[in-house]
């Protein structure tokens, strides 16, 4: 697979529906072409592209640790009713 | 009453250990907070001086220091797993560019800017969630 049909299939993921993939895609859409135009080497796009999947790991730890603040919400409140009734 | 036992519920369908985790969870501390701030602005302005031939490397250097001391800092925090799993990927974003500079080798505008971005990104993220924590 080349630079241009990898363009051509992160397109179609940019109009996939949904908005996660559609911005990942896009911004990973807009690193190819600065890739084929010159602007950043295979290296430093390799290199980006990595920083992408760590990005998206980032979101997922950060989605986990925003869940256990709910939970942690919730498990107080449990225990202040608890406490009351 | 009824939601109380909804949510007595849910609570007894999550795994015991996301429950401690939750329970035990680290209350906000300011001092993160302020290191993740820190990283999220400098970042917005470094991105600003990428074609400084002189600013620039001293810029990565002194961001891949700060998001180093980011992951120092969770690494003992306890019940901490997924802050410094975010703060050791946040590190590796930053230490990519500085080893560029350290390395002597050239680094073009758009990597530099598409490498600021990223760490900026990231860090606005982990900074709302971190501001969220219990207080």
């Amino acid at each position: 697979m080349n630079l241009a049909e990898i363009d051509i299939a992160l397109a179609e993921l940019a109009n996939c529906g949904d908005p996660a993939f559609a911005t990942a895609a896009a911004q990973v859409r807009e690193m190819t072409k600065q890739a084929i135009a010159g602007q950043l080497s295979p290296v430093d796009l390799k290199e980006v592209l990595a920083d992408m999947q760590r990005q998206l790991d980032i979101i997922q730890d950060m989605n986990q640790m925003a869940f256990k603040e709910k939970l942690n919400t919730i498990i107080n409140g449990l225990i202040t009713i608890a406490g009351v009734v | 009453m009824k939601r109380l036992v909804f949510l007595s519920l849910i609570l007894s369908t999550l795994s015991g250990c996301a429950l401690i985790d939750a329970y035990l969870m680290t209350k906000y501390d300011p001092n993160e907070y302020k290191i993740i701030s820190e990283i999220r602005t400098d970042s917005n302005r470094y991105k600003t001086e990428c074609a400084n031939p002189l600013l620039s490397p001293v810029n990565a250097v002194g961001i891949a220091n700060k998001t180093s001391l980011f992951q120092n800092y969770s690494e003992n925090i306890p019940y901490n797993t997924d802050g410094f799993k975010a703060a050791t990927s946040l590190n590796e974003i930053a230490q990519g560019l500085a080893e560029k500079y350290t390395k002597g080798e050239t680094v073009s505008l758009a990597f530099c800017k598409i490498k600021y971005g990223s760490i900026e990104n990231s860090a606005t993220v982990i900074q709302h969630v971190i501001g969220n924590k219990p207080r």
